[in-house]
């Protein structure tokens, strides 16, 4: 993990990532899998002859639909679909510790379009560095969280987007069965099924709707999550032809900016901000505590 | 979620075997997808994957093994950026087989394991109820809105061009 200031009480939160992977990656010769590996490679085949296909709403308005998106939904529909026996629980755990070893290579990739433009990069500074503090918004959904019946979890959910260096910070604060860590947990994990999907089908929408600058649509995409990254970049790429390498730029440097900076601004504003804003505002607006009722459902 | 904490385990030589096998299965699979979305010639981006996976492992090596709490993430983006820095030697070798690697061929593939590796999560996804869900969105709609909408208003005041 980056930079997570040790605060000793809870020391081995800091290497989520790599702690993972060793695990999977050393203990089950991973590589071994062919029913794994070989599903990929079926699914990327079927991505890619398909191709993009693009929908026209209006004349001007598009909706893109990418091989990506073909992969992530067709490779959940696989585990979860009863007849296909091949992929289980042990093929998910090995692509999971694979995945954090292949986010390198897409980083890597990132990496050189940056230095490749690294004069524009640094013209760019301020948008750049700016734009982090822009995911500050997340606590903007703090009372719409309040009055769904969240009572100190929320404080967790919305303090920021819920990755693993954020889940790292709340439960490194709150402690692990803290209801902020519950809070922090839920999003880390519907994030986790759902975020990477959402995120494309919201970055298409946006382009079409949304007048903003093609950088900052590549900047935006930055969001501090290696697979929402790749999502999000993929339509904005499509979006704006010729763009690319400034495009692959900016996204992957921001990306890289809410990894390393992006956990000093909630460690030092987001989190303590949340807090300040709940402590206000709960007995305002708080409804009666639902996680009772949640955890009857479980 | 006690998956997400585990216990530790170093580094030997055969993880670093069972990485680099791993990424030759990712490459292939990548230069394959490649060529049959943007039809860049298998052995240029073969190369250019050589040039990512090495990174790569140098980067994952130097988390591990250097006493600096720094995430791979980081020394991989600094590797790659030195290499492709205008007026490194090395920029020039390293862009011409890179560029036959599309992102989006890359991005293919990972998406495909990660859909793979989610299906895990189903079960605590579905116990999570759905008013979890709405926050979840909100959030992610937020993190992207509130980034975009400031990057433009930073660029328009510095008077960038859209390009």
């Amino acid at each position: 993990m980056i930079f997570i200031p040790d605060r000793g009480d809870d020391g081995q939160v800091e290497h989520i990532y790599r702690e993972k992977t060793d695990r999977r990656i050393l203990k089950k010769n991973p590589w071994r899998d062919i029913r794994l590996h070989g599903t990929v490679l079926v699914l990327v085949i079927i991505a890619e002859l398909i191709g993009t296909i693009t929908i026209p709403i209006t004349k001007d308005v598009a909706i893109t639909i990418m091989p990506l998106i073909y992969t992530i939904i067709l490779g959940l529909a696989f585990y979860l679909i009863k007849p296909i026996k091949w992929i289980h629980r042990r093929q998910a755990r090995i692509a999971e510790g694979a995945m954090m070893l292949f986010i390198g290579v897409l980083i890597a990739k990132l990496a050189i379009s940056s230095g490749q433009s690294i004069g524009l990069i640094f013209e760019m500074g301020p948008a750049l560095i700016l734009q982090e503090l822009g995911h500050l918004a997340t606590i903007l959904v703090l009372p719409i969280a309040l009055l769904l019946g969240f009572k100190k979890e929320a404080i967790g959910m919305t303090n920021s987007i819920g990755r693993e260096p954020n889940v790292a910070v709340v439960v490194d604060k709150y402690g692990f069965n803290s209801p902020e860590s519950r809070g922090v947990f839920a999003i880390f994990i519907i994030g986790t099924v759902i975020g990477t999907i959402f995120i494309s089908f919201l970055v298409t929408f946006s382009l079409s709707f949304l007048p903003l600058h093609p950088y900052a649509f590549a900047m935006a995409s930055g969001v501090g999550s290696a697979s929402m990254n790749a999502a999000a970049i993929g339509p904005t790429l499509a979006a704006f032809p010729g763009l690319e390498t400034q495009i692959e730029a900016f996204a992957g440097f921001s990306n890289l900016l809410s990894f390393c900076v992006g956990i000093y601004i909630v460690i030092f504003i987001a989190l303590p901000l949340t807090e300040k804003i709940y402590n206000w505002l709960e007995p305002k607006i708080g409804k009666e505590a639902i996680v009772k009722a949640q955890e009857e459902e479980e | 979620m006690p998956d997400l904490i585990d216990g530790t385990e170093n580094v030997s030589v055969h993880g670093i075997l069972n990485w680099i096998l791993l990424l030759i299965i990712f490459s292939i699979i990548t230069v394959i997808g490649n060529y049959l979305g943007y039809k860049h010639p298998m052995t240029d981006s073969l190369i250019g994957m050589a040039i990512l996976s090495l990174i790569t492992l140098a980067g994952v090596w130097m988390e591990r093994e250097l006493p600096l709490n720094v995430s791979s993430i980081l020394y991989i983006s600094v590797i790659g950026i030195i290499l492709a820095f205008p007026g490194m030697p090395t920029s020039e070798f390293v862009l011409k087989y890179v560029s036959q690697v599309e992102l989006l061929s890359i991005v293919t593939v990972f998406l495909a394991y990660v859909g793979i590796g989610m299906g895990k999560s189903w079960d605590e996804f579905k116990a999570l109820g759905w008013r979890a869900i709405v926050i979840t969105i909100l959030v992610i709609a937020a993190t992207y809105y509130g980034a975009a909408i400031v990057a433009h208003i930073v660029l328009v005041l510095t008077g960038v061009p859209a390009a």
